[in-house]
């Protein structure tokens, strides 16, 4: 008992120890306020300076023109086409294989090697680089299929690259629905597919809408899996053409090309435009998935997401 | 009637599991044809052209048209703009994540989660213009190097670009802690700032590792956004502001000139399978991350 404070003492360390930690408190909590802010305000000052720079560009003869080898003026129409084009193309081919995927990992599948090993390739084919990816189309679809650069080469390719991403969104959505639902239609005495269809895919299918939108978003400004698959032109004779064995240069691929190859004199110009309309459609597709996945939450199952 | 009924369903009920099962086998299938397709053409610098593997991972002498196709440039050039942007945007992006986490109210919540998610959307490209028109001139005018581009510019593009991955991970990562490490924190007298940095930061270490390792991953594939603004010189980086070249970067660059079978387009696949050997190493770090929290 030697060394007792006197009580005064230690009611004035301790209160200035607690106003040391308030304070160390206050600061970190200003500072954590300030670096969320900043991303807001990063991300309102890249569009704004986006638009400056290019709203100038995006006259009609720009975003509806063909585009030109050598000279100024050229447009972006069967860019725009085609990144629409390989979009509808990417995704008839991996919304049904993905959805199929992930409702049978997450509704059928038990735990166990078949459901390890599906994951884990689920896993590591989402992080194989989108230009990795691109090499793995070159090789099979130009060189062992002889396609040459072709549309549909192109969208298997991002087929492979936004199969687990959607497959995840698919598994999230699912994993929304509540057991109770499944195990009051199947109590009715249905089959398992039918809850699935009938039940659990309705409920879900808001937030899978929202997924395969923002998803869609992605594969539209997808380049570097492109170069190399979709190839660097358009056919200039027939550029909105339906066929899929042709080469399909998109936005974004017209984008970087325009700068780092082509020797048309407006490269800044046409890049300003190019950059612009990809954000202004970056922009569509997410206000877009919010909408729809509403939408759709709200029509299926009567509650408001 | 209803036994035939019972039993169509039935019928449908098996077709319907065998083509899900089909579709989750296609997944595997992919990832098997990738893997062994890109390590069969990868390989042939090695087995065919009889370039030694540890020639092509040390030799910084890019020579293709001498026979000697050394990437140690390259190699060296990824890991230092990965290094450079997991350094910058990877605290930045835990912060970030601790405070929605945290302490963010729901209106800013509402606000930081759309502008991350147009973020993840903006196209690899935009981010590339944004820098090349942005960034570069920037960094020529205020410092000395004569054109902007390099590791520097690179690095700051990456950062940005990591940032959702990072934020999204790191935020989930803190949720998932139990409420009561947090109440328990704050009933001993603790301050917020003391609870984040003693009791959620260490509990929440290997989820946080699991946001980094996959910032790490997004890093190492970039490729567009960092090639427009790197420089692309075969060299070493020569400091911050100098122009250099990384794996993605001089894959995109010299393909397209590379005629099928020659030693060039060789040497640019097997700088492809280094990638995704890379990638395979980063989701096995993932898996051992997540196998220590649970």
């Amino acid at each position: 008992m030697g060394n007792v404070v006197h009580p005064s003492a230690r009611s004035v360390a301790a209160t200035s120890s607690v106003r040391a930690r308030k304070l160390a408190d206050g600061v970190a909590t200003v500072i954590l306020w300030a670096m969320a802010s900043s991303i807001i305000v990063m991300l309102a000052a890249f569009i704004v300076y986006m638009v400056y720079l290019g709203w100038s560009a995006l006259t009609p003869s720009f975003i509806f023109g063909m585009p030109k080898q050598t000279t100024a003026g050229g447009g972006i129409g069967p860019e725009i086409y085609n990144s629409f084009y390989i979009l509808m193309l990417t995704l008839i081919f991996t919304v049904p294989i993905a959805v199929a995927a992930g409702v049978y990992i997450q509704e059928y599948a038990l735990p166990g090697m078949f459901r390890n090993v599906v994951q884990f390739s689920a896993e590591s084919l989402a992080t194989i680089p989108s230009v990795v990816m691109g090499l793995f189309g070159l090789l099979v679809f130009v060189y062992l299929f002889h396609w040459q650069f072709t549309a549909l080469g192109g969208a298997l390719t991002l087929t492979l690259l936004n199969l687990p991403a959607l497959m995840r969104v698919t598994q999230e959505a699912l994993a929304s629905v509540p057991d109770t639902m499944r195990e009051a239609s199947m109590g009715l005495g249905g089959t398992k597919w039918q809850a699935i269809t009938r039940v659990v895919l309705p409920s879900a299918i808001g937030r899978l809408t929202t997924g395969v939108v923002l998803i869609a978003g992605r594969i539209f400004g997808e380049t570097a899996a492109l170069i190399f698959t979709a190839g660097l032109s358009v056919p200039f004779n027939h550029p909105y053409d339906l066929n899929p064995f042709r080469p399909a240069e998109t936005l974004a691929v017209h984008l970087w090309y325009t700068h780092s190859e082509s020797i048309v004199p407006d490269v800044d110009q046409i890049g300003n435009g190019s950059a612009l309309v990809l954000l202004i459609m970056v922009l569509v597709f997410n206000v877009a998935a919010r909408v729809l996945g509403r939408r759709l939450t709200t029509h299926f199952t009567g509650r408001s997401s | 009637m209803i036994a035939v009924q019972a039993r169509r369903s039935h019928r449908t009920e098996l077709i319907a599991v065998l083509g899900l099962r089909f579709a989750a086998g296609f997944v595997i299938l992919a990832m098997v044809a990738v893997l062994g397709y890109l390590a069969f053409e990868g390989t042939k610098t090695f087995y065919v052209d009889k370039f030694p593997l540890w020639t092509f991972l040390f030799s910084p002498d890019f020579a293709v048209d001498a026979g000697h196709p050394g990437a140690a440039v390259f190699i060296v050039g990824t890991l230092a703009v990965t290094l450079f942007a997991i350094v910058v945007g990877g605290p930045f992006g835990i912060a970030v994540g601790v405070f929605l986490a945290e302490i963010a109210p729901y209106r800013m919540t509402q606000l930081l989660k759309p502008a991350i998610e147009v973020m993840v959307g903006i196209p690899s490209v935009v981010y590339g213009w944004l820098g090349l028109t942005l960034l570069v001139p920037l960094i020529r005018t205020h410092t000395s190097s004569p054109s902007g581009f390099g590791l520097a510019a690179a690095g700051i593009v990456l950062a940005i670009m990591i940032l959702p991955t990072v934020i999204t991970l790191s935020e989930d990562a803190f949720r998932s802690l139990p409420g009561s490490l947090k109440e328990g924190s704050l009933a001993l007298g603790a301050t917020r700032w003391q609870t984040i940095t003693r009791v959620l930061l260490p509990s929440a270490a290997s989820g946080l590792a699991v946001a980094l390792i996959l910032g790490i991953a997004r890093a190492v594939g970039e490729t567009l956004a960092i090639q427009m603004v790197l420089g692309n010189a075969t060299q070493f980086p020569q400091g911050l502001f100098a122009p250099t070249a990384a794996l993605t970067t001089e894959i995109v660059t010299d393909m397209p000139g590379a005629t099928e079978g020659s030693l060039l387009e060789h040497a640019l696949f097997s700088m492809a399978l280094l990638l995704l050997v890379i990638a395979m190493l980063l989701i096995v770090f993932v898996r051992v991350a997540l196998r220590r929290r649970s």
